[in-house]
């Protein structure tokens, strides 16, 4: 009698299905990973810098990243699951490799192999399968990884080049835009701030230093088209998350009298695109109910500016990520609630308003605009004597400023000694080591080209400035002498 | 950002069929349940002559439902048969004489020359007419309101894909349902009535043009060709922009189905109690899909022998109304009951794998009353928490599982969560 199917409706259901979302996933990543591997290898081979494993450096960290990923959670599955039979039907609905492909688009380039495979291994064991797979971890695992690895390996990643490619090492200096911004003390002219890495429009195509994925703004904005085109993600969390950093910038850019570039800038720089349209947006660490999204979004635009301008770590997207993770379940209920009750959403709104009014008025009044003449460069004393001048001179530092007396001699108008009167750097005992100040003396016909000593970036920078503004003076005094 | 879901209409397979009638079931079974598994005692025994229209049975709670014979016979006893939720009633089995004997009270019955409120009310309690879209909701309750009411609605928006019971109705029977709209207007008093269509029914919508001029105050409403638009809730908040609590008469409106107004026409203007109905036989399956009218506890097998049948394949489903909110049945051993709106026999389309959720909360953006699907599901197991979710708002339409990329059943979550807060 029975042979009619019976099961619960609804009898038909949408053609959409969660692969089919991971596969418009791998489409809005691949025009980055292409840019990615062509940015931070091919081009500057091409150029001339690098050898060739330099230029494939990116696509093998890309492909060790899906293949430990993949990996290490066959392993897991199998002595952990007992899945050793069904592994095929599991790992199809596993989508193992998005830890590992996500964490190495969020690295430095120059990042060992070894420190990729152990922070992807941290990323899905820890990250992901302990929280019991997919669809139950409570943090992003790709950032979780990277935490672990930058909180680890810091120093490891750094000495084998950190972010910046060979070229870019070669013709930047050797800072990423945010951390140039945190040694400028985050408020300086369009000049100093984006004048380094060209202008803009380079921000915007990602020829600027950063880590593998994160540089093109212009490839996130398409790829959030095309996942908000294909239903993939929601348009609340990544629009508001960049506005909400737009505004509270563009609120203290004005504040100091910055132009428009000053919030774009902060939007475009660092990994705030990738981490608002691929991180911040992962379905299963991100709120489900749509209120519950706008606040989600607005805490970490907040959340991020904080970061970036109140701390010593620059950039600020990943651990505001991380930490909104933590609270999405009370964000969920909050969510919840309010879609029955919409008093609950004015006095929410009005909080939310005001936490982020007050962040921004504190950031703003409490960042101070490094004033040229005062520290950047300033010339106290001008001595005068046969066979020399000795300039008395205070240069900006990492902390404060540094002072000191540097002498030339007029027989062939040459820096002869740099005394050091007054510093406040903490990396000063690298600067000794290195015998940095007998170099910049040595060097002194060429300063660019003298390399910086990783670790103590800025400071060198600094000590390498304040000799070529000193010879500057000298050349333009010595024609008024005459 | 409301997600907005086209379902496909798959309607265009039973439309274009010429309607039939099946008047000569050797058998009818009438169900003796009201909606929601309600028992209703018997007022008849075994061997009792009944006319077609005589009162077998009895709603046992304080509303008053009678339930009629749709022919005219002897009571050949009490059998078990399916029911549309899918579960076993007892039906009360006659043989059909053919001679369509109409009961003496019907035939003596005058219709007033002018109604009142309470003549009106009490003829929708004789003929037991009940909500036909579905519910079988007895629908003398909805008018027998203290609150003056303004509006009368008249619901032709079929959301269900596949069933085209309401479009079939209203593109024969325009005049009637206009003439019983302007009626009841006339008697509530109500001041204005609106006839809900699909966007793009053109066809439809002339049929209404050409008598509505007569009708000053009843205007055709379009609403966009989406599931939910069926739904009252949908059709007070987006077309007449009007929030309420419980029910729309708070707001002095009331919604009614097309099928539901027509058996209001032929209960006032006939005394005629729901006898019949007219229900889409279609799917894939079938061979003829197409719109029947029936008997009331007409067997489904006498109806597929009737129209030639489905084609009989391993894996496929009959479903008891329409293919989202529809029951699936285990046999054909299904009756037709005034509610019933529909059979669709189909290939089993929903045999996915089930996938772990991933909290994309495409089931929150979708749900029409504002759930969250997904953390009902995941606060399954914790009441207080539940409590605050308000699963009981829920409509059980399904966009919830329908939508689901992983293919959860979010819908059986939301109904377990709603039984348990109920307790």
């Amino acid at each position: 009698m029975t042979k009619f199917v019976v099961d619960n409706g609804p009898h038909i259901k949408s053609k959409y299905n969660t692969s089919k979302m991971m596969n418009h996933l791998i489409i809005a990543l691949l025009p980055i990973i292409i840019f990615s591997c062509y940015k931070n290898g091919f081009y500057p081979y091409f150029k001339g810098y690098g050898t060739l494993f330099d230029a494939f450096k990116p696509i093998l960290l890309i492909i060790v990243g899906i293949i430990t990923s993949l990996g290490s959670e066959i392993l897991f599955a199998c002595f952990f699951l007992n899945k050793k039979n069904e592994l095929k039907a599991y790992l199809k609905y596993s989508y193992a490799i998005f830890p590992g492909l996500f964490l190495a688009l969020i690295i430095p380039v120059h990042t060992p192999f070894s420190i990729l495979i152990i922070g992807t291994i941290f990323a899905t064991i820890i990250g992901k399968m302990l929280f019991g797979g997919f669809g139950n971890n409570i943090f992003n695992p790709a950032l979780v990884g990277y935490l672990f690895i930058m909180g680890t390996y810091q120093t490891a990643i750094t000495k084998a080049g950190g972010y910046l490619s060979k070229m870019e090492i070669d013709t930047l200096g050797s800072a990423t835009p945010l951390t140039n911004l945190g040694g400028l003390n985050y408020l300086d002219t369009y000049h100093n701030i984006v004048g380094p890495y060209g202008n803009l429009k380079d921000f915007l195509l990602g020829f600027i230093p950063g880590s593998l994925g994160e540089t093109s703004a212009l490839l996130c904005l398409l790829g959030l088209l095309y996942l908000i085109i294909t239903k993939v993600i929601n348009w609340r969390i990544p629009v508001i998350y960049l506005a909400t950093v737009f505004m509270i910038t563009g609120a203290i850019g004005y504040y100091h009298q910055l132009g428009l570039w000053y919030p774009l800038f902060h939007i475009l720089s660092g990994g705030l695109m990738f981490g608002a349209i691929f991180m911040a947006t992962d379905p299963v660490t991100s709120p489900t109910t749509p209120y519950g999204q706008v606040i989600y979004a607005l805490l970490l635009g907040l959340l991020t500016v904080a970061f970036r301008f109140l701390t010593n770590y620059p950039e600020g997207v990943a651990t505001a990520i991380l930490t909104m993770n933590m609270l999405v379940f009370i964000i969920d209920r909050i969510g919840a609630k309010v879609r029955f009750n919409l008093r609950w959403l004015l006095i929410l709104n009005l909080i939310l308003f005001m936490l982020i009014t007050s962040t921004t008025g504190y950031i703003a009044f409490n960042i101070k605009k490094v004033d040229d003449k005062d520290l950047s460069f300033q010339i106290l004393n001008i001595k005068r004597q046969d066979q020399q001048t000795i300039y008395q001179v205070t240069h900006k530092a990492f902390h404060g400023i540094i002072k000191a007396d540097i002498t030339i001699n007029h027989v062939d108008n040459k820096i002869t000694d740099i005394i050091i009167i007054e510093q406040k750097e903490d990396v000063w005992s690298q600067i000794e080591n290195a015998d940095y100040l007998k170099k910049i003396i040595h060097n002194q016909a060429d300063l660019d080209k003298l390399d910086t000593i990783a670790g103590a970036t800025y400071t060198t920078n600094y000590l390498k400035q304040m000799a070529i503004k000193v010879m500057d003076d000298y050349h333009k005094r010595k024609e008024e002498y005459k | 950002m409301v997600v907005k879901i086209k379902l496909t209409p798959n309607k265009k397979m039973s439309i274009k069929n010429r309607i039939l009638k099946l008047k000569k079931p050797d058998y009818v079974y009438i169900p003796l349940t009201n909606y929601d598994n309600l028992k209703c005692s018997c007022l008849v025994k075994e061997g009792d002559f009944v006319y077609k229209g005589t009162v077998i049975g009895m709603r046992d709670d304080h509303f008053h439902l009678p339930i009629h014979s749709s022919v005219s016979g002897k009571v050949k006893g009490i059998v078990e048969k399916l029911y549309l939720n899918g579960e076993k009633v007892s039906c009360v089995k006659i043989e059909n004489d053919y001679k369509e004997k109409l009961d003496p009270v019907i035939l003596k019955a005058k219709s007033p020359k002018r109604w009142t409120k309470k003549e009106f009310i009490a003829r929708l309690k004789d003929c037991g007419v009940v909500g036909m879209g579905g519910s079988g909701f007895p629908t003398y309750v909805k008018y027998d309101v203290d609150v003056p009411i303004k509006t009368i609605v008249v619901n032709g928006a079929e959301g269900e894909p596949y069933i085209t019971t309401d479009y079939v109705l209203m593109r024969e029977k325009a005049e009637e349902i206009l003439e019983c709209l302007d009626l009841i207007m006339e008697i509530m008093p109500a001041k204005e009535g609106f006839i809900v269509i699909e966007k793009g029914q053109e066809a439809l919508k002339n049929e209404f043009i050409k008598y509505i001029g007569t009708y000053p105050n009843i205007k055709i409403l379009l609403s966009p060709p989406l599931f939910r638009s069926g739904w009252e809730g949908y059709i007070m908040r987006h077309l007449l922009k009007l929030n309420y609590h419980r029910l729309p008469s708070e707001k002095g409106v009331i919604v009614n189905n097309v099928s539901t107004i027509y058996a209001i026409y032929e209960a006032l203007q006939y005394h005629k109690p729901v006898m019949e109905k007219m229900i889409t036989i279609t799917g894939e399956s079938v061979k003829k899909p197409q719109n029947i009218i029936v008997k009331i506890g007409t067997d489904i097998k006498d109806i597929l022998t009737f129209i030639g049948g489905y084609h009989d394949q391993a894996d496929i489903k009959l479903i008891a109304g329409g293919p989202m909110m529809g029951q699936a049945i285990s046999s054909d051993d299904l009756v037709v009951s005034n509610n019933l709106n529909g059979i669709v026999i189909m290939p089993n389309k929903t045999n996915n794998p089930y996938i772990n959720c991933m909290r994309c909360g495409k089931c929150v953006d979708i749900c029409p009353v504002n759930l969250a699907p997904v953390l009902i599901k995941n606060a399954i197991d914790d009441k207080t928490r539940l409590q605050y979710l308000e699963p009981r708002r829920c409509i059980e339409c399904g966009l919830c599982s329908y939508i689901c990329p992983s293919k959860v059943d979010v819908r059986e979550y939301v109904k377990v969560a709603k039984e348990k807060v109920v307790k």
